[in-house]
């Protein structure tokens, strides 16, 4: 089962990082082809609103990513105080209680999401740009929590594992390399 | 039941929590008490997809890491070392210069240290330097350069708190090299003596100009661009990034399309989710806290203990510094800049003025003890105990903490250039 869930894990990860790929050089080549166009006094409307919510989903994309590498902000001062003592089961607890806070903030918060997204399907714009109803962009919110909180679960069943157990960060690079090259 | 709540929170924070997650459980309570629907929290964090300034971050930012990846670092020292080696301290200088200058475009994230660090360490050991001298050179130079254009906390700031990001980037420029001439000051009173002293060669100087100037260009090109009205900050940020990309895996061919600019996207969107995610959990927060006006609770209080700017300004700074040790840059920008700034204004204080002291103070938190996060990646990346760290970096702190007191109550140090 633990190889399933960390399969799953690293599949979410790829996914994420293909869609990273996309939206950066998406928002990149928008932006310049657009910078470009105005030294021809023309420019693409939608461009500007449809770059601002690549950067929208794209920070989702990064949390997903961050969650993985277990590198999201934080004071992280008790986890860096038994890392320092070296007591790693204080550690992998610590680590746990975090995922679980985490997994359930994100549970309630994306179903406030959801709310936000029906009332948006109500009252929203039709056309917020080139007919994109504003629904399917508020929708970003949910999936990326949907997903950030997905992946902390996994944390927590494979903190259980003891093939899938890490100390360091650069353990969990090195865990996840070569996953990446037994698939 | 509300103190449990907050202690409650607070615990979760320590033991090192998500700070998006913090701030959305904050948010979340918040509205709970004060019996707004949870739908607001994602109203609030909808918001930051207006923002027109959003584009920065995730730019400057993938333009930094890739320059970091490249051979950019190897090609600025030498052109660095070239041009001010010859000076008593000048290795002391270039590294403080170069760290400044890669600092501005990676927003002080700790890819300084790792990018240059390796580089630089055997040269200020091979220059005679001590070890305790040269770790805490790196440690402070991987933060130094954060108030230089296009500094990724500056854009924050700015986002956050509605200031002209523009006139932040002039502002910073003056205490930006106020801290540079301090520290070197101090690291030619170090490299005097038994140190060497290398002459001026022409020919070296003119062939590491000749291999970098594509990208010496670039933070004039930024300012030149923006500053003559020919490009927005964001506009310029997409410029950046475009240029960085083809002259690196183009024109260097440092990096491939294929193989590397995935990973640095992957490396860099990492930290720029973290940020953006608390930005956007925070806003619900915050503005719950303006909403029950907490700021001006704060502020009555303070009026009854301090009666005037000045005393204002030395309880800022205790209190930034605080900060500063225990929080990251971009949280405390968010977190912290939207209670102080109505404070502050009542004080009359200038908005570019606090900027640049918030940002100041932030800069000496990352070499804070006890969780200063440069101290951190300096002990990762030489493999030293962060004991060693604290005392390497610990006659650093004092001056910048000296440069702080100048910034602070010297504000035409800020304004002149705005002015």
């Amino acid at each position: 089962m633990f190889g399933f869930v960390k399969k799953f894990d690293l599949a979410i990860e790829k996914v994420a990082q293909y869609l990273l790929v996309v939206c950066i050089l998406g928002m990149l080549g928008m932006s310049v082809l657009n910078i470009v166009l105005r030294w021809f006094q023309s420019h693409i409307l939608w461009f500007e609103p449809f770059v601002r919510y690549l950067v929208f989903f794209s920070a989702f994309l990064g949390g997903v990513i961050a969650t993985g590498k277990r590198t999201h902000i934080g004071i992280d001062i008790v986890g860096k105080y038994f890392e320092a003592k070296q007591n790693w089961k204080a550690h992998r607890w610590v680590g746990r209680i975090i995922d679980l806070i985490s997994l359930l903030v994100l549970i309630v918060l994306t179903d406030a999401c959801m709310d936000f997204v029906a009332e948006e399907a109500k009252y929203g714009r039709e056309n917020v740009f080139i007919g994109i109803h504003a629904k399917y962009l508020a929708a970003i919110i949910p999936f990326g929590f949907g997903l950030i909180a997905v992946r902390f679960f996994n944390n927590i069943i494979l903190s259980f594992s003891s093939q899938f157990q890490f100390k360091t960060d650069e353990e969990l690079e090195q865990l996840n390399e070569s996953m990446g090259e037994a698939k | 039941m509300t103190a449990l709540v907050i202690i409650g929170i607070i615990v979760f924070a320590l033991l090192g929590t998500p700070l998006f997650i913090i701030m959305s459980l904050a948010a979340m309570v918040g509205f709970y008490f004060s019996e707004i629907p949870l739908v607001a929290v994602s109203i609030e964090i909808n918001k930051i997809a207006s923002q027109a300034t959003i584009l920065t971050i995730p730019l400057f930012t993938f333009a930094g890491y890739l320059m970091a990846e490249s051979g950019s670092p190897k090609r600025l020292l030498r052109l660095a070392e070239a041009t001010l080696g010859w000076l008593p301290g000048g290795v002391a200088i270039v590294s403080l210069v170069i760290c400044a200058f890669f600092t501005a475009f990676t927003g002080a994230s700790g890819v300084t240290i790792i990018a240059l660090g390796g580089l630089l360490y055997p040269i200020l050991s091979n220059e005679g330097y001590s070890e305790k001298f040269s770790l805490g050179l790196i440690t402070t130079s991987g933060s130094l350069g954060l108030l230089f254009p296009p500094s990724l906390p500056i854009i924050l700031y700015g986002m956050v708190t509605g200031v002209d990001i523009e006139k932040l980037f002039v502002a910073g420029i003056i205490p930006g090299f106020l801290l540079i001439v301090i520290l070197s000051i101090y690291s030619i009173k170090n490299g005097s003596g038994s140190l060497s002293v290398k002459k001026f060669d022409a020919k070296e100087a003119l062939a590491a100009l000749r291999g970098s100037w594509l990208e010496v260009l670039l933070p004039i090109g930024v300012l030149a661009g923006i500053y003559s009205g020919k490009t927005t900050t964001t506009e310029a940020a997409a410029v950046t990034a475009f240029y960085i990309l083809i002259i690196e895996c183009f024109v260097y061919k440092d990096l491939s399309l294929f193989k590397d600019i995935p990973r640095v996207i992957k490396d860099s969107m990492s930290l720029v989710g973290g940020i953006l995610l608390i930005l956007c959990c925070a806003l619900g927060f915050t503005n719950w806290l303006v909403d029950e006006e907490i700021p001006m609770e704060i502020l009555r209080f303070m009026q009854e203990y301090l009666t005037n700017k000045y005393s204002f300004l030395l309880f800022l700074n205790i209190f930034l510094l605080i900060v500063g040790s225990l929080m990251d840059i971009f949280s405390a920008i968010i977190v912290v800049v939207p209670l102080i700034t109505p404070i502050a204004a009542e004080f009359g204080v200038d908005p570019l003025h606090l900027a640049i002291i918030f940002l100041t103070n932030l800069e000496i938190g990352y070499i804070t003890p006890p969780v200063g996060i440069n101290l951190f990646i300096s002990s990762f990346r030489f493999k030293k105990p962060i004991t060693e760290l604290y005392r390497a970096s610990f006659p650093f702190l004092l001056l910048l903490l000296f440069a702080l007191v100048i910034i602070t109550y010297v504000p035409s140090l800020t304004l002149w250039l705005v002015n």
